[in-house]
Order: structure tokens, then sequence, then C-alpha cells
């Protein structure tokens, strides 16, 4: 293996070592995993204790939704507020310097004023026009100003002219992907929502807040921000997911009041097989949906939409710039 | 044959560990981490199965077995496939926040290169 740098290869870096210590580490794996169990084995006694105590005690007959929300609930418990934190740090370390309502387009919102001088000044007629001709020169979409210049995007993806000449833009897809878009988001919204609600099938809040973010990634990248930035805004879903959080709290501690015992079951037991059938399991596994629908929500389109820092590179060309600290790359707008 | 399957896993897993150590371009380091996480699926999955067994899953178990007769074997390991949900979700949060970190970096520093950034310049 050849070891290039430049930007056009490959970078690699200590190949020897690496793969020496990965040598290494296949040589220990291989002997461990050859040691364990075969698919001969019998069950291990926790899952013989899981299988057992799942339907005359709680009520589920998916023995690992019982371990996930019953056995081991306490873990699920450590898990779900570590997914919490690690939503929050990603908050914290995508956060814009200015408040924001969206999770898009800070970059258009204070374009105006990067461009300009003085953006306090008053602009006449005649700046106006100058600035629109620029604009239409450039062949920027004019989003911002809100000018005459050309080339404005319709309201919607679905007002724009299917087969037009111009590649497409990014955000408008094609009727064929936004009709299938259209026929298969409710469909997968009901289906994770019915994953968290009967508690005998198998599923579970995990599963169900994923799905969620599917759907509202399908809407995305079907139709545009604009179809989803009254819902996937900031304050909305970490209020809901912090409401989520604090059901989970709640649900788990009145256990520990009511019944003596952290995560007990303290609500009255439906037969097996109807949508009551799990209990605070249940309700646990709703807290996740709403958790972990909003928090994933929320860690993948801040990541998204994480584009506020950006400073256009001068004269095209930054690599092998060393003295560029971020005082000057990351704070200075221009 | 389910140790062609552990096999597999200790592959994945060292492949992930290869790009970890040798790859400079810090996306490619997130995605050696998510192929290790996706090795421990592989494993928790592997030892959960038994052969001939059945999903545990205890109402309308399949013919001429009661759920007690599941309890007492050939069924997956509900344990381990729990342990597997339990994975996923923590995988998908550190994967989160090592992206947004990259992202980050790639803002301030301007480059995706591990080695340029290793020295915490001013």
């Amino acid at each position: 293996m050849s070891r290039r740098a430049g930007a056009d290869h490959e970078p690699h870096h200590r190949v020897a070592a690496g793969a020496l210590l990965t040598a290494g580490m296949a040589a220990v794996l291989a002997v461990g995993f050859l040691r364990l169990q075969r698919d001969h084995a019998a069950l291990p006694p926790v899952a013989r204790y899981a299988l057992e105590v799942a339907l005359p005690r709680w009520k589920l007959s998916e023995p690992v939704n019982e371990v996930v929300y019953g056995t081991r609930g306490f873990d699920t418990f450590g898990e779900t507020f570590l997914l919490l934190a690690a939503v929050i740090s990603v908050i914290v370390i995508s956060r814009p310097r200015e408040p924001r309502r969206g999770y898009f387009g800070e970059e258009t919102a204070g374009r105006r004023e990067q461009a300009e001088v003085d953006p306090h000044e008053r602009r006449d007629q005649e700046e106006e026009q100058a600035r629109a001709a620029e604009k239409e020169e450039a062949g920027e979409p004019d989003d911002a100003v809100g000018g005459a210049a050309g080339l404005r995007r319709p309201e919607t993806p679905d007002a724009e002219p299917v087969g037009s000449p111009a590649p497409e833009r990014a955000h408008a897809m094609s009727v064929v992907i936004r009709t299938a878009i259209r026929t298969a988001a409710p469909v997968l919204a009901v289906t994770g929502l019915y994953l968290v609600a009967w508690g005998y099938s198998p599923g579970g809040g995990f599963p169900g807040g994923a799905v969620m973010l599917g759907v509202a990634l399908l809407v995305y990248a079907g139709f545009g921000r604009k179809r989803i930035a009254g819902v996937i805004r900031p304050g909305l879903l970490e209020g809901i997911e912090m409401a989520g959080a604090a059901l989970i709290i709640g649900a788990e501690t009145l256990g520990l009041l009511l019944k003596g015992s952290f995560s007990a079951n303290w609500l009255p037991l439906a037969p097996v097989g109807t949508i009551r059938s799990g209990g605070v399991a249940q309700l646990f596994s709703v807290g996740e949906l709403i958790e972990v629908g909003t928090g994933l929500m929320i860690a993948v389109f801040a990541v998204l939409g994480m584009t506020h820092d950006w400073t256009p590179d001068e004269d095209g060309d930054s690599d092998g710039e060393d003295n560029q600290g971020p005082d000057q790359s990351g704070g200075s707008r221009r | 044959m389910i140790v062609v399957n552990y096999l597999a896993s200790a592959a994945l897993f060292c492949l992930g560990l290869y790009t970890v150590l040798t790859r400079r371009n810090m996306i490619k380091m997130v995605m050696g981490l998510s192929l290790m996480e996706s090795s421990t699926y592989v494993l928790f999955i592997s030892m959960a199965y038994r052969s001939g067994s059945t999903a545990p899953v205890l109402v309308d178990p399949p013919k001429g077995r009661s759920p007690e007769q599941l309890a007492a074997g050939n069924v997956a390991d509900p344990v381990l496939q729990n342990f597997c949900l339990t994975a996923i979700v923590i995988g998908v949060a550190v994967t989160a926040v090592f992206l947004s970190v990259v992202v980050r970096i790639a803002q301030h520093r301007r480059t995706l290169d591990a080695d340029r950034v290793r020295e915490l310049r001013g």
C-alpha cells in the first residue's frame, strides 16, 4: 500500500501500525468468538426467566419487549437518558450564535446583512434596481431579499413545472416520488404507532421512534423544508422531547411510590392481546416513542442544518493555510 | 454453521478498527466506528440463534408447542436481541454526536483531515 499524501488521494496514517493492531485484534476476536456458545447451547437462565415471567407477570407475549421494559427496565431507562444526553450535546455543538426558529434557513436569513457594508443604510430605488440586476446576473435565488429578481422558487414543489429543461432543483423531487411519498408516509406513520400501541406486538418505543424519524425525513426529502417547517422546529421538538422524558420518569417513579420498586407496574392489566395489556411497560414504551422520535429528529436535523458558520473560501483555496485560527475562519463574517 | 456469523462479525469489527486506525478523513473514521457497532449487532443476533428455534413470541406459538415449552428452550434468546436494540440506540447517539463534532471541526479548521486538526493551533 503506497502512502500518498494529498487532497486527491485517500490520506492514510500509520498503515503498518494500524494493520499490526488490527491483526492482533483479529486474532484475539477469533480465539474468543470460536469459544462462544454454539447454536445447540441451552438458553441461559436469564433468558428462561424472561420467557417464564413475560406472559403471567407482565402480560406481554413478546419477551423481547418484556426484557426491554420489564426485566431490564432500569437499563433501558439509562439508555434513554444517554440518548437524551447525546441529543443535548448535538444541540449544544450545533447551536448557532443567534436564536433560531427552524433548523434550516439561517444562511439566507442573514444574507442581506452579510452582503452589505452597512445594513442600516437606507436603500434608494436606484440601488435596489442595481442589486436586483446583480442578483439576476449571478443567477442567485432571491429568497432573502424578496425582490423582483428572476429565479423565484414556486411556493411548493408541486407548483414547479415538471419536465422543464432546466436541471431539477434538489428540493423538488419528481411527481412520481412525491406521489409515492404521499402514499407511503401515512402508512409508515400508522405502522410506527402500531408498533408501540399494541403491547403484544414486536416492537416498542425505539423502532416506533425510528419510523417517525423516517416519515419526517421522507417528507423533507420529497417536499422540501417548507412543508415540515411548522412541525420540525427546535422550540416545539425540544419541548415534546422533554415531555416524553418527564413521562418516563413519572411513570417509573410512580411505581416506586405506589408499589415500592422502580418501574413496578401500577396500572390495571388488561387481558393479553388487547391494547392496554402491557400496563406500565407500555406507558414506558410510549414515552420512549416520544423521546426517541423527537430526539432523533432533533439530532438529524440539527446536523443537516449546520450551515451557519461557513464562510466562503477566499480565492477558492484554503488548503495549506496554516495560520488560520478559528477566530479568523469561524468568527469573522464577510 | 453459526461460527461463520461469528467470524463475519470479527471481520467486520477488524475492518472498522483498521479504518479508524489508518484513515485520516474524519467522516471515514465515523464510518469505521459505525462498522464496528454493526459487527456487535451481527454478534448478538448470532449468539441469540438456536438451531431450529422460533422467534420469542408467546401468543400463538408454532404447532405442538406451548409457551412453557418455549421457555424450556428451542427459542431465540430474547435477552441478546434486547442487547442488540440497546446497542443500536447507543450507536445512533454516538454517531450523531461524532458527526456534529466533525461538521464543527470542518467549519473551524476548514479540513476533514485528522492530521491537520491534531495540533491544537490557536
